[in-house]
């Protein structure tokens, strides 16, 4: 069963914050700011997350907590925070009734770009450009999604409970990765590999890890014929599996 | 000494991922047995013989798995294996149940201190859901305390509630505290006054990717008492120690009695049957239990387990058991020193588990485990490890030859901790 709260922290954090990386991505993203002076949009999420999205020089980034803004947005639960990300909901700003056009077009603009990439259809993966792109970006929504979910979800939070201390790397080989954080039971993530790893769980392609997010191949039978490595504290890569289980169900 | 290679387990394994789940699934595959890297690990086996085992390609190992447990005579030996013979001519699985289920029942009670009666089955599953279901029909009760780190077969009740397939219906009235606690016992039983079935646990923490630990003095006595006192039916998971601490039970080794105790592995030496064993007083609920199983009552595991109990107690095994995990682990502490590193050894000697502590995780330790693989010495990251009689000195003194110049390895590839 999917949490409210649970999915509206992986809407904030792991889609909208992967419009950080959209940016840096493609250069088409960073064409639609036409935004001349930085803007700064924040999402009050009632009972959820809180954040501050800042758009400057083609780059995005996003920030925990309320602050300095051109654009705030309240929105009344996680519910219809969530009915706004997946477009069936209007959001209403509250302050930056100057900035409306940002919205309805910039901004409008670069998350329908990113969920082109995030689901995305057989003829754009074609392309080997797009392809590489969009399964970076698969990556680091699940990445997110993965500490939202330890955090946030009751059986996530149960699988976290066994996660000891340390950083665990999650990285396609030669490619992007993400370092997930266990401090006291709580995760975290960054979109970098880590310094002092204490576990590793490493595809060994773009490709296989495209077949994993997709569905198309099993992970236990990727262990086993060696597209998928891992080592280290093997239970902190065991029960980061048993959240991995619960994103396909919130990201589906 | 050259390392081994896996060609041809490569090739059955990558047959076996089209048509079976997973390849190898569970504990003997290479996800759930922590084969890092894969590519190091024989997948697929050809035969065995006493302490070794031989894969696919052909290369021999010194097994310190023995099949997880099941192995404790040595592979094929002759007496176990002449009964199930001797057996299979005449009958194995009938309508009419051979008088050998009387014969090896009768042995058990004889055996084991706290048998009245033994009930079999065929995995060690089947006897602590067994063992579960009949607290529960004794009692009327439907809770059941666990020790955290708990491993009690695969039943969705012996679950966690993020395992694919488990519902949190499943667990619901699992309650759970740490190892060697006997106030968070004392304060659980309070919290869930008179609902409370059963406290199952193993003779000592065994569980996965952790140092072992035994019971601290006067654990189980303290467990004993509060179970008494509060109605609550005291089982002992005994499937993976059972026999290679004492034949009696491993609670008769800690000094207290359990209401039902479960057997698997060792009773027949790999011939495949199960035992829950139990106080005269939990007969009668056992009796109401509709559980049954097709293979249950073949007569030809009976057999092997009668020849197999009887060996064990000539022998008196445990004690040489231990006698050889002593050496096996002194000798690996040595070798390990010699090079640098600081091996953990915990648990029983018989059942032993090992830990790099070097690196504050796992890395030096599967790397030591990999090149140990590669020479011939079967051992693992992430579990204890068992022995069995026919491992001689001359293998042990093997291991720790290989041992040695494996660690020797490890060091020189990873300067910054043996610079």
């Amino acid at each position: 069963m999917l949490d409210q709260k649970t999915l509206a922290y992986i809407n904030m954090y792991a889609i909208l914050g992967t419009l950080e990386n959209l940016c840096e991505l493609d250069p088409e993203a960073r064409a639609l700011m036409t935004n001349p002076k930085p803007i700064a949009l924040a999402f009050d999420v009632k009972g959820g997350p809180k954040a501050t999205i800042t758009f400057a020089g083609g780059r995005v980034r996003v920030r925990p907590g309320i602050h300095k803004c051109d654009i705030k947005i309240p929105v009344g639960s996680c519910e219809k925070f969530n009915a706004v990300i997946n477009g069936t909901a209007t959001p209403v700003p509250v302050k930056g009734f100057r900035y409306i056009s940002f919205l309805l077009k910039d901004f409008d603009a670069l998350t329908k770009l990113l969920e082109r990439y995030l689901r995305a259809s057989e003829e754009d993966l074609a392309d080997p450009v797009f392809f590489e792109r969009s399964t970076t970006l698969m990556l680091y929504v699940i990445a997110v999604s993965l500490s939202q979910i330890g955090d946030y979800d009751e059986i996530g939070r149960f699988s976290a409970g066994y996660i000891p201390d340390g950083e665990v790397a999650f990285s396609i080989k030669n490619g992007p990765a993400a370092t997930i954080h266990a401090k006291d039971h709580v995760l975290s993530t960054e979109k970098r590999y880590p310094e002092n790893p204490r576990a590793i769980m490493e595809f060994e392609s773009l490709e296989l890890a495209r077949a994993l997010f997709d569905g198309k191949v099993n992970a236990l039978a990727c262990i086993g014929n060696g597209s998928i490595a891992m080592s280290g504290m093997i239970n902190m890569i065991d029960n980061l599996n048993r959240i991995l289980d619960r994103v396909a169900l919130y990201l589906a | 000494m050259e390392p081994y290679k896996y060609e041809k387990s490569r090739e059955w394994f990558d047959r076996a991922l089209k048509v079976v789940p997973s390849g190898v699934y569970g504990h003997l595959g290479p996800a759930e047995g922590n084969f890092i890297p894969v590519d190091k690990w024989p997948l697929l086996g050809s035969r065995a013989q006493g302490t070794y085992c031989w894969d696919v390609d052909g290369n021999r190992f010194i097994d310190y798995m023995c099949a997880f447990g099941p192995n404790i005579l040595g592979y094929n030996d002759p007496d176990v294996d002449g009964a199930a013979m001797e057996q299979m001519k005449i009958c194995n699985c009938t309508t009419t149940p051979s008088y050998k289920m009387v014969e090896l029942a009768e042995l058990m009670v004889d055996t084991v201190t706290s048998a009245d009666w033994a009930f079999f089955a065929k995995n060690g599953g089947d006897t602590t859901t067994a063992a579960v279901m009949c607290a529960r029909a004794h009692t009327h009760r439907k809770k059941i305390v666990f020790v955290g780190g708990f491993y009690h077969g695969v039943a969705p009740w012996t679950q966690k509630v993020d395992y694919p397939g488990v519902l949190p219906e499943d667990v619901a009235n699992n309650l759970y505290i740490p190892w060697n606690d006997t106030a968070a016992f004392e304060n659980i039983i309070a919290e869930n006054e008179g609902e409370i079935a059963a406290f199952i646990s193993t003779p000592y923490m065994h569980g996965n990717y952790l140092d072992n630990e035994l019971p601290a003095p006067g654990y189980w006595q303290k467990i004993r008492e509060l179970c008494t006192k509060h109605g609550i039916v005291l089982i002992i998971d005994d499937v993976r120690c059972g026999f290679r601490l004492s034949l009696e039970g491993s609670d008769a080794f800690y000094g207290f009695e359990a209401d039902l105790i479960c057997f698997c592995k060792a009773i027949a030496n790999g011939w495949n049957v199960s035992a829950l064993c139990g106080k005269e007083f939990m007969k009668a609920a056992m009796c109401s239990l509709s559980y049954t199983g097709s293979y249950w009552l073949s007569a030809v595991p009976f057999a092997a387990g009668i020849a197999n109990i009887t060996k064990m107690k000539a022998l008196k095994l445990p004690e040489l058991l231990r006698e050889k995990g002593i050496k096996v682990c002194e000798g690996l502490k040595a070798a390990a020193a010699n090079n640098g590193f600081d091996l953990v050894v915990s648990g029983e000697p018989s059942l032993f588990y090992l830990r790099t502590a070097n690196d504050g995780s796992l890395f030096l330790h599967q790397e030591w485990v990999a090149e140990m693989m590669q020479r011939g010495v079967f051992v693992t990251s992430h579990h204890n490890h068992f022995i069995n009689y026919a491992l001689s000195d001359e293998d042990i003194a093997l291991t720790l030859e290989i041992a040695d110049e494996c660690f020797g390895i490890v060091a020189k590839n990873n300067p910054k901790y043996f610079g």
